[in-house]
């Protein structure tokens, strides 16, 4: 070959002493590979740009310095020398130095034994790196759902930034700092998983050691049940939404997620009930309910003997009319509609996604989902759920979805914007921009210019306001709630700090949109006016009792906002429990009273619901049903599905779950019915129904005392004492 | 360009807040963690709210052999307990000011020659909320030998040879007299310049740049902060000539940010060369076109090598690239680029305007032409000398820089700042040369002769030497960004002393492995030179290293104390 002439377009050199011909611009790295000499790499891949920057391809190029043969572009004649001492003692200097720190073995190695480090490093004959090892840990990051970052792993090769940016074009991964503190970081340095990463999965395919690795596939194994067909990556990459995600990833998480068919007829999850899958109908249609009543707890009836009894029944808004009632015409619940408030019953059908708040956050299933036809669906678990979510073809279709479908229901479902124009809403449906907050991220800022109106789409939203004790958290809004409306009608500014509480997604209506709205629609400027203004008075006389009685210790208690409290004088109470006994004699055998709680001087407060200042019971109701007055009190709704999550998470233990038989359809025979227990949270409700509270009633020293706490309190910090 | 936004809003917040970072990115298209990438890899961009009084002592080479480390354990004495959010003592690399040690930046002021007492009182006053402000007393312009616009040389008024080459347009006979005159890059690598000028000028692609590197950044090196003061016109009048040899209409001068007096200085000079119709369109009627600008680096020695000062330039990290391609073949923003050191623009108008026999006739023992050093460390007179290349170091620590200070003897110089290694003083009578120094096992460099007396423990000072790279490494290529810092821990393991014979053996046999893949291995001359200082001391002073390591003991009495070993921890791990 040498002794031809080389043809135009053709390099010719010697590699380890064998004569080559490449085309020209080849680098001495793809030269030698082509003509089967390995030479070994680690920040190297085909499909990326080469960088040099792991030194492990280094050859003799014939300059002062090795090369890496990664960069070098063949010269005509140039003489390479792969494996000469020189070249191998350097290699194997760099293995040791980036052994030095790693962490043996690494997620990568434990796994699948596949570390690349450790794998050439094993080859290379390094037992033991000789170097020191480094001294500050440079840390993991376990904030994404779907990969694992363990940063003292990472050996800077750039494999995940490239594949991250030059193949997926989704821009979130870079090199951060310098030198020997340098690492890989996302967007801002933000925890992968409240940046901008989409989870395709790329930047951990490419990573060559364990410090981007598959999250083990967490909840329940869904693939165990008999019925669930699990299918392998190849036939996942050719289902639309998984474009753009990487086949090894969806190769990993393999079992995360399976496709199932029911019959017509067949349940698929049933409200209330715990989980951690969503589902994705494919083919067919669902219908989607609430079966538990939609109906309230009353208390009442006359008196059975001498002490008063109570009973409580189930009663409808119809019935029995509340004051605050919410007008909602609609029930928020996990999946792409919402149910009316008449007849709680929905269609679901192929491209609708459900159960996603259950899947991502574990809260309990807010409705329940049968089969109409045969209908074909996956279900998956968070990781899959949160790659598929975070995929720009998957999003598009959801977005699009909800468009479509939902948001029309979703905006009229706020009872103030029912008058809405079709018009109108055809034109929302286009500009609105659906935003997405991952848990802790602030979404507006108490005091910033407020320039648009959002509407709650999935997930829980915090409104809080700053107040000189601290924090005050208004409201948790869910799905179906909106806020930034005071910001927009008053003064410009935001009057509350709105923070994403878990996975949120929001519909954003621009204040362009919003100042056109309010000018054409004048009942929903009325509406949204007078909303304001309650919030706003409201605001203002929490001011002011907080600015009279600036008390630090009560405003942390949560004794404050409470409208009413059950105090117990311990200097009188001989710890009887007449008073827990007359709440469940009152309350058909269930107290809504506990004799323990916090304790102020000689009082104790008992728990009886305080109406907290962080009400986390409202945290995770599938269906939004436990809600704040703008008083402030905690209520809860008449559609509540009895799953209980709002008890579990009273940390007072004041939310009480109140059995009640009730006639459903038989799921067995269809046609038939048959009674069921179904459950209803109650809290405390001040026995309204009687002259006094029962257990202030039944107390015989004197010791129990319904007070009002902002006079009680007052009294006793200002005077000393209230006797 | 992203580093004047990036300016910009640390000058309306004095940091940089990440809602101001995603809105210029939303404004700019630049992707968050590329804004977050170049800002986090300069440590001019402070990404948390920096304390009210930021104290950054230089530690590198010249100050740390004028009582950097004492005074730096002083101040974190003096402000002991006070809130990190107030104060923070922190190190700083080489700030340019070696022959004005001890220096230290308050709040990226730079203050010269400071005690304890004067850096606590600025720092107080920072500390009260006054902006601190860097002072510039006047100095009189010198003049220079190798200006050939001094008066009474006859050669003309300033800017004559470009004058007259835009008449001419000779460009092949400039080039033709710098191959003659042999004029090497005096950066440190020594290329020919005529050779690089040729080759941008035959390159096809356009538009061309000149660059001019005026990122001084080893320790040790003033002279050009002292060429941009005092020949700013030479400067300027080089960048033009290759402009238009090369065939360049953008010529770049990259100036380090410390430099604020010598930037105002060349901005000056560059208004006036505007006005008089040398620099813009149409120079002169002649239709030649050249437009020069200054940059300001946005920090780090690393911006001193020609290609991550190109990236810097394009608005990256300052990562080194891969060579080749050179920058005559692909430079700024991939185009052809004439890429040299302040010196070498400064020299091409000397030898136009003289000739190539008095360029020829200046140096001494063969050598040609003036070369500027900087002498800095325990001498005397410490400054910038202009001297004729081929002078003895002798001459130059002896006569021009008064020798050594308080009567003590030399015991080591290093040639070149770090990257030259030390010599020992029975060298001294090396002359100043590329082709001398190299066979001494050393370089001429850039001229940055740092001086040490016999009080000097050269362990220290190689290790000193170490953590200059160690913290200056871009962090691009694996041998320069561990190996530093795993060179760093091996010599402060033997500073410690304690060690076994066997074990001090194979601490050798690593350091030699060490070296020979960072020197083979690393991608650009940083990590190559990293092992220079501690080899030279290893050849020159093995005794003294010995008698660390084996004996725990250090002969100058410097390694055990506590001032010396204070700051470690802080320069090691993420900066915030």
């Amino acid at each position: 070959m040498a002794t031809t002439a080389t043809p135009p377009g053709l390099v010719d050199l010697v590699i380890d002493g064998k004569p080559v011909r490449v085309p020209a611009g080849t680098s001495v790295f793809d030269a030698a590979r082509m003509n089967g000499v390995t030479i070994p790499t680690l920040c190297h891949l085909q499909n990326e740009t080469p960088v040099g920057v792991c030194r492990l391809c280094l050859v003799e190029a014939g300059g002062r310095v090795l090369s890496a043969a990664c960069v070098r572009p063949v010269d005509p004649g140039m003489k390479v020398v792969t494996n000469s001492d020189k070249v191998l003692s350097a290699r194997k200097t760099v293995l040791e130095l980036l052994m030095s720190d790693h962490p043996t073995p690494c997620a990568r190695q434990q796994h699948s034994g596949d570390c690349e480090l450790e794998t050439q490093a094993h080859a290379a004959g390094i037992k033991q790196a000789r170097f020191a090892k480094r001294s500050v840990a440079r840390g993991r990051d376990e904030s994404s759902l779907a990969i694992a970052v363990d940063h003292d792993a990472c050996i800077l090769c750039d494999r995940c930034i490239r594949g991250c940016d030059e193949i997926k074009n989704n821009f979130v991964l870079g090199r951060m700092g310098k030198g020997y503190s340098a690492g890989i970081a996302f967007d801002l340095n933000s925890p992968m998983g409240e940046s901008t990463c989409i989870s395709c999965g790329e930047c951990m395919v490419s990573c060559p050691t364990g410090a981007l690795t598959n999250r083990g596939v967490v909840g329940t194994a869904i693939a165990k049940t008999t019925d669930a067909q699990v299918f392998d990556a190849e036939e996942l990459l050719q289902i639309p939404v998984f474009k753009g995600v990487s086949g090894t990833f969806l190769e990993l998480n393999t079992g995360a997620i399976v496709k199932r068919k029911f019959r017509a007829g067949e349940l698929i999850c049933k409200e209330g009930d715990f989980g951690s899958t969503a589902f994705y109908i494919l083919e067919g249609r669902a219908q989607v309910s609430i079966s538990t009543p939609i109906a309230h707890v009353k208390t009442d009836g006359g008196a059975k003997g001498f002490f008063k009894k109570l009973t409580s029944s189930l009663v409808s808004r119809t019935e029995d009319k509340r004051d605050e009632e919410r007008r909602d015409r609609t029930i928020p619940i996990d999946a792409s509609v919402d149910l009316n408030y008449g007849s709680p019953v929905a269609e679901l059908g192929a491209g609708d996604l459900f159960g996603e708040m259950t899947c991502m956050n574990f809260y309990p299933r807010s409705a329940t989902v049968r089969a109409v036809s045969d209908v074909v669906a996956y279900e998956m678990l968070r990781n899959v759920l949160d790659i598929m979510l975070k995929n720009k073809s998957f999003r598009a279709q959801i977005d699009a979805n909800y468009r479509r479908r939902a948001l029309e229901n979703h905006l009229r479902g706020v009872p103030m914007f029912a008058d809405l124009a079709p018009d109108f809403i055809e034109h929302l449906k286009e500009s609105v921009e659906l935003q997405r907050f991952s848990p802790g991220q602030m979404i507006t800022r108490q005091g910033d210019p407020a320039d648009c109106f959002y509407l709650v789409r999935i997930g829980f939203v915090k409104i809080s306001e700053n107040y000189p004790g601290g924090e005050l958290v208004l409201a948790y809004l869910s799905r179906g709630d909106y806020f930034g409306e005071i910001g927009l009608l008053g003064g410009g500014v935001r009057t509350a700090t709105c923070t994403a509480l878990d996975h949120v997604e929001v519909v954003r209506i621009s204040g362009d949109d919003f100042r056109q709205m309010i000018e054409r629609f004048p009942t929903v400027r009325a509406g949204l006016a007078a909303v304001a203004e309650e919030r706003q008075q409201a605001n203002q006389q929490r001011m002011q009792m907080l600015q009279t009685v600036p008390i630090d210790q009560f405003l942390s208690q949560g004794l404050m906002e409470a409208q009413s409290l059950l105090v117990l004088d311990l200097e009188n109470c001989t710890r009887c429990d007449a008073c827990v006994n007359a709440c469940a004699d009152a309350h058909d055998g269930v107290t809504r009273l506990v004799r323990d709680g916090l304790r102020f001087d000689q009082y104790l407060v008992a728990t009886s619901c305080r109406q907290c200042r962080d009400p986390l019971c409202m945290v995770g109701c599938p269906v939004g049903s436990i809600r704040r007055r703008n008083s402030l009190e905690v209520i809860i709704e008449d559609w509540c599905i009895g799953c209980g999550l709002c008890a579990r998470n009273c940390p007072y233990g004041n939310i009480n779950l109140h059995p009640f038989e009730v006639i459903v359809d038989d799921p067995e025979h269809a046609g038939r019915k048959k009674a069921a227990i179904k459950q209803k949270a109650t809290s405390c409700d001040l026995c309204t129904h009687l002259k006094e509270p029962s257990c202030v009633y039944a107390c015989p020293h004197d010791a129990a005392h319904r007070v009002d706490p902002k006079t009680f309190f007052s009294e006793m910090l200002g005077q000393g004492s209230t006797k | 360009m992203i580093f004047d936004d990036l300016r910009a809003i640390q000058l309306r917040h004095g940091f940089l807040p990440k809602a101001e970072l995603e809105s210029l990115s939303a404004r700019t298209q630049m992707p968050l963690y590329q804004i977050h990438s170049v800002a986090s890899f300069y440590p001019h961009f402070h990404l948390v709210v920096p304390p009210k009084a930021e104290v950054r002592v230089c530690v590198d080479m010249s100050c740390h052999l004028n009582g950097a480390p004492e005074l730096r354990a002083d101040l974190e004495r003096r402000f002991a307990g006070a809130p990190a959010e107030a104060v923070q003592i922190r190190d700083v690399s080489c700030l340019g000011r070696c022959d004005l040690a001890p220096a230290v930046a308050i709040n990226d002021q730079i203050f010269t020659e400071v005690t304890a007492d004067r850096a606590e009182q600025i720092a107080r006053s920072a500390l009260r909320g006054d902006t601190v402000h860097e002072e510039h007393p006047h100095v009189p312009r010198v003049a220079c030998a190798s200006d050939p616009y001094v008066d009474g040389t006859g050669v003309g008024e300033k800017y004559g040879v470009f004058r007259a080459l835009t008449h001419t347009k000779d460009f092949a006979g400039v080039l033709a007299l710098l191959k003659e005159s042999e004029l090497r890059g005096m950066g440190g690598a020594g290329f020919p310049t005529s050779m690089k000028w040729d080759l941008v000028r035959r390159e096809p692609a356009t538009p061309k740049y000149v660059v001019c590197n005026a990122d001084e950044s080893e320790p040790g090196t003033i002279k050009d902060r002292f060429i941009m003061t005092h020949l700013p016109h030479l400067l300027i009048e080089g960048m033009a000539i290759a402009g238009i040899v090369s065939g360049a209409k953008i010529g770049i001068l990259y100036i380090r940010h410390e430099y604020h007096l010598q930037e105002e200085i060349l901005g000056e000079e560059l208004r006036r060369c505007y006005q008089m119709g040398l620099l813009g369109k149409n120079i002169l009627n002649s239709g030649l076109d050249f437009d020069l600008q200054i940059f300001v680096s946005p920090g780090g020695y690393i911006c001193g090598e020609e290609t991550a000062l190109i990236e810097a330039i394009e608005g990256h990290r300052a990562e080194p690239r891969n060579k080749p391609p050179f920058p005559v073949a692909e430079g700024l923003f991939h185009k052809p680029t004439v890429l040299n050191n302040v010196e070498t623009f400064v020299n091409v108008p000397q030898i136009l305007a003289r000739g190539v026999e008095w360029f020829k006739s200046q140096g001494q023992g063969g050598s040609r032409g003036w070369k500027f050093v900087g002498v800095s460390g325990q001498v005397v007179n410490p400054g910038v000398f202009e001297v004729p290349m081929g002078t003895t170091m002798r001459e130059v620590l002896f006569t021009h820089a008064g020798g050594i200070r308080g009567g003590r003897t030399l015991k080591a110089f290093a040639p070149s700042g770090p990257s030259s290694g030390y010599l020992p003083a029975s060298m001294v009578d090396v002359r100043l040369d590329f082709k001398a120094l190299a066979d001494a096992g050393s370089m001429l460099g850039s001229g940055a002769i740092v001086v040490c007396d016999d009080t000097t423990c050269m362990l220290d000072m190689a290790l000193n030497a170490v953590r200059f790279y160690r913290n200056e490494s871009c962090g691009k290529c694996v041998p320069c960004r561990v190996g530093s810092q795993k060179m760093t821990d091996l010599l402060v393991r033997w500073t410690q002393g304690g060690l076994t014979e066997p074990q001090y053996r194979a601490d050798l046999a690593l350091l030699d492995e060490l070296s020979a893949a960072m020197g083979l291995a690393s991608i650009c001359g940083l990590g190559q030179i990293v092992p220079a200082p501690i080899q030279s001391v290893l050849k020159h002073f093995r005794a003294e290293v010995d008698a660390h390591v084996l004996q725990g003991k250090c002969p100058s009495g410097i390694c055990f104390s506590p001032a010396v070993r204070a700051g470690e921890a802080n320069r090691v791990g993420i900066r915030p």
